[in-house]
């Protein structure tokens, strides 16, 4: 008794100092962060669908990237600190970008595999720089493309200085055109007047591709494997800090077929139904949009450190990477074993409701009734009416050209019965009545 | 010789778990307890159905998953405190001497308790079963392959809550050193577990010296008591089934055995040890 009295004693000081220190560590008054100069390393790299940009700080010693796909990495002093609001290094690149320069030398095993400089490379993004493709271009090609894009843009201005010649122009013409008829009715002149109305210029479109500014880095293009890196620079010597080991992965599996999904009542807030295990459960009256993407599978871990090799992941875990937007497909709505509908794609305009409410609407694009707009997004619109009678329902879709669903592609939707979950708590009383029943029984055996 | 030997161990084992099942069956605190971790599952889904607006929509492979989870802790806590009283009940009340001048064992006695403590929980999951089942029926949540494979794996943890409460019990000489025991190190394990998490979200400029030996200790701590403490293994199975890991599941049901047959090794030693007085 008194060993437990002591054990039980000794549990409570712990609890207890281990409280205060806490307390005491979190009492610390607050600080602005300590920059330090550090040599990072700069990255865009293929995340499976397109570029994404960040830094390797020092406290990271792994880079991670996508096998067979180019990769840019550049070395740079600048200031780090550490950021406790995301609890991450953040870089200062404002205040110090200094570039390192040198050959990064490639080693696998021990041995140098690769010795590499710097070389032009650029993003080309053919459906604009909001669109979801991004493409690659190094060395000539590069220039060549960025060319390309500089020229478009030259044009465009050129179009765009006549179209403002033309503006002015036609305002004077409409100044012309609103004096002579005024004066005309003035005169007395009745009925139609036969002048020529001017005809409005419209105003050029731009290029619809974009394309950043060369740069030059180091291009790493690496197969699947474990890889190490490091600086060797103009006088020989291996820059410190440059070490790192790099980790080349590729998916596990490809061409799954995920979606996005937009539910109409908050069409900012978007959903992702990846996994063929998942269920759409919808409570009442639904308006969804599917928008259906290729998808891969890659190790949750190494994507998300190769997005930002600050973030953590499990490595027991795969997650679904949206690589392309799947085309010239139908959603088909199936209920019962039935086909219920047949959907196609469109496009859809968000439009604020005027004034000082909150809301929108969101409607049928075409370019009539929208003139200069383009459609907010494009998808398969999916009425999940309440009176819908089943419970069970699934979705697929199926290529245009051929007649049977894409394989993949199912996936369940429920409508919940959110009424009958007070009853709920009768269902938790099932052992209570059990236990009742077997004590009379036992009543009944003892008296018997 | 050696056969007869195993099978009156046998015949014993058997006895032990018809007397103690019976026993606990007729009782209200098994019924109690399925009932209390029922009506929080209830609790629990009643909010998370709240939760989903009318004209909204949720994506989830699993809902029914973390009321199940809730369950099994709940019904975790009645089991390993049931069997971490068991060997000192019979001990303090004397069965346990009458018990071993018989054919009774301390290796027969352990497995019957421990064996009488599973078939308990595989009545509950008849229970679980049965309301999952009323609960998908009547919200449309779906009954999934998950769910199965949840119930399935919640067999193996609480086998190791069951052999952690026995070792308890054999430790101990009375009811109440067992609970103080059993509360005691469940507390401690709380606490590290707790501070060990506060000190992450510090970043290493922010600690002391002093601190840094601390976070550092209750790392490892931590670790150990992540393979240590029976109610681990339930998060680390359950995160084995959210990410659809076939092969962290099997592992999970291998830890569990592991962790079971090492702890039901030393009740059987410790009870040899100390006697049946204590």
């Amino acid at each position: 008794m008194r060993k437990t009295i002591l054990f039980t004693g000794l549990a409570s000081i712990l609890i207890f100092i281990l409280t205060s220190l806490i307390g005491f560590a979190q009492q610390k008054p607050s600080f602005a962060p300590t920059l330090r100069e550090e040599l990072v390393y700069g990255f865009n790299v293929f995340d499976g669908k397109s570029y994404s940009g960040g830094f390797v700080p020092e406290t990271e010693n792994t880079i991670y990237l996508i096998a067979d796909h180019d990769n840019t990495l550049s070395a740079k002093k600048t200031l780090v600190y550490f950021w406790p609001i995301t609890a991450k290094y953040m870089a200062g690149f404002k205040t110090l970008n200094e570039e390192v320069e040198g050959t990064l030398e490639v080693l696998k095993e021990g041995k140098i595999i690769k010795k590499l400089t710097k070389k032009d490379n650029v993003l080309s993004y053919p459906e604009g720089y909001f669109g979801e493709k991004s493409l690659f271009y190094k060395e000539k090609e590069a220039l060549k493309e960025y060319d390309k894009y500089k020229k478009a843009m030259n044009k465009y201005y050129d179009e765009l200085k006549k179209y403002y010649d033309a503006r002015i122009e036609y305002r004077k013409k409409l100044d012309k055109f609103f004096k002579e008829v005024k004066k005309r009715r003035e005169a007395g002149e009745v009925g139609p007047l036969n002048i020529e109305i001017p005809k409005e210029p419209k105003p050029p479109k731009g290029p619809s591709f974009y394309v950043t500014q060369p740069k030059k880095d180091f291009i790493l293009n690496l197969p699947l494997g474990k890889y190490q890196i490091r600086l060797r620079a103009k006088d020989g010597t291996i820059v410190e800090g440059s070490e790192k080991n790099v980790v080349v992965f590729t998916s596990r599996r490809r061409g799954g077929i995920g979606y996005e999904i937009i539910p109409g009542n908050r069409w900012t807030k978007r959903e992702s139904c990846n996994d063929p295990a998942m269920i759409i459960y919808a409570a009442g009256k639904n308006i969804l949009y599917f928008r259906p993407y290729a998808q891969d599978e890659y190790n949750e871990l190494y994507h998300n450190k190769l997005i930002d090799p600050q973030n953590e992941g499990r490595e027991e875990k795969w997650i679904w990477v949206h690589t392309s937007p799947i085309k010239n497909v139908f959603l088909l709505f199936f209920g019962q074993g039935k086909l219920l509908k047949k959907i196609d794609k469109k496009p859809y305009y968000v439009k604020q409701i005027p004034g000082p409410e909150l809301g929108y609407n969101i409607l049928e694009y075409n370019e009539k009734d929208f003139p200069y707009q383009k459609p907010t997004f494009e998808g398969y619109q999916l009425d999940l009416s309440p009176n819908l009678k089943k419970t069970g329902y699934q979705i697929y879709l199926q290529k245009k050209s051929e007649n049977t669903p894409l394989a993949k592609s199912e996936r369940g939707i429920r409508l919940l019965r959110k009424k009958n979950s007070q009853f709920l708590y009768y269902l938790s009383l099932l052992p209570l009545v059990v236990g009742a029943i077997v004590f009379i029984q036992r009543r009944r055996g003892v008296v018997s | 010789m050696a056969k007869g030997s195993f099978s009156l161990t046998v015949h014993s084992i058997k006895v032990l778990i018809k007397r103690e099942l019976v026993s606990s069956l007729q009782g209200w605190g098994f019924y109690g307890a399925i009932f209390v971790s029922l009506i929080v599952c209830s609790f629990l889904l009643k909010n998370f159905m709240g939760g989903i607006r009318e004209e909204n929509i949720l994506i989830s492979s699993y809902p029914l998953n973390f009321p199940l989870f809730v369950s099994v802790i709940i019904i975790s806590f009645y089991l390993v405190v049931i069997s971490a009283i068991s060997i000192s009940r019979e001990r303090e009340q004397g069965t346990l001497e009458i018990l071993f001048y018989g054919p009774v064992s301390s290796f027969s006695f352990t497995i019957g308790k421990y064996f009488k403590d599973i078939f308990l929980y595989l009545i509950t999951l008849i229970f679980f079963a049965a309301y999952f089942f009323g609960v998908s029926a009547l919200t449309n949540l779906g009954f999934t392959y998950s769910l199965v494979k949840s119930l399935g794996l919640s067999i193996f943890w609480v086998s190791c809550v069951i052999s952690f409460g026995l070792f308890i019990s054999s430790l101990t000489g009375r009811v109440r050193s067992s609970i103080i025991w059993l509360v005691a190190i469940l507390l401690a394990f709380l606490a590290i577990q707790f501070a060990h998490s506060a000190f992450l979200s510090f970043p290493k400029e922010a600690l002391s010296t002093p601190l840094l030996y601390l976070r550092r200790t209750l790392y490892y701590l931590s670790k150990g008591i992540s393979w240590v403490s029976p109610f681990s293994y339930i998060s680390r199975g359950m995160e084995s089934i959210q990410i659809e890991s076939m092969k962290l599941y099997l592992l999970n049901i291998g830890y569990c055995i592991v962790y079971s047959v090492i702890f039901l090794t030393l009740s059987v030693y410790i009870l040899k040890l100390k006697g049946v007085r204590g």
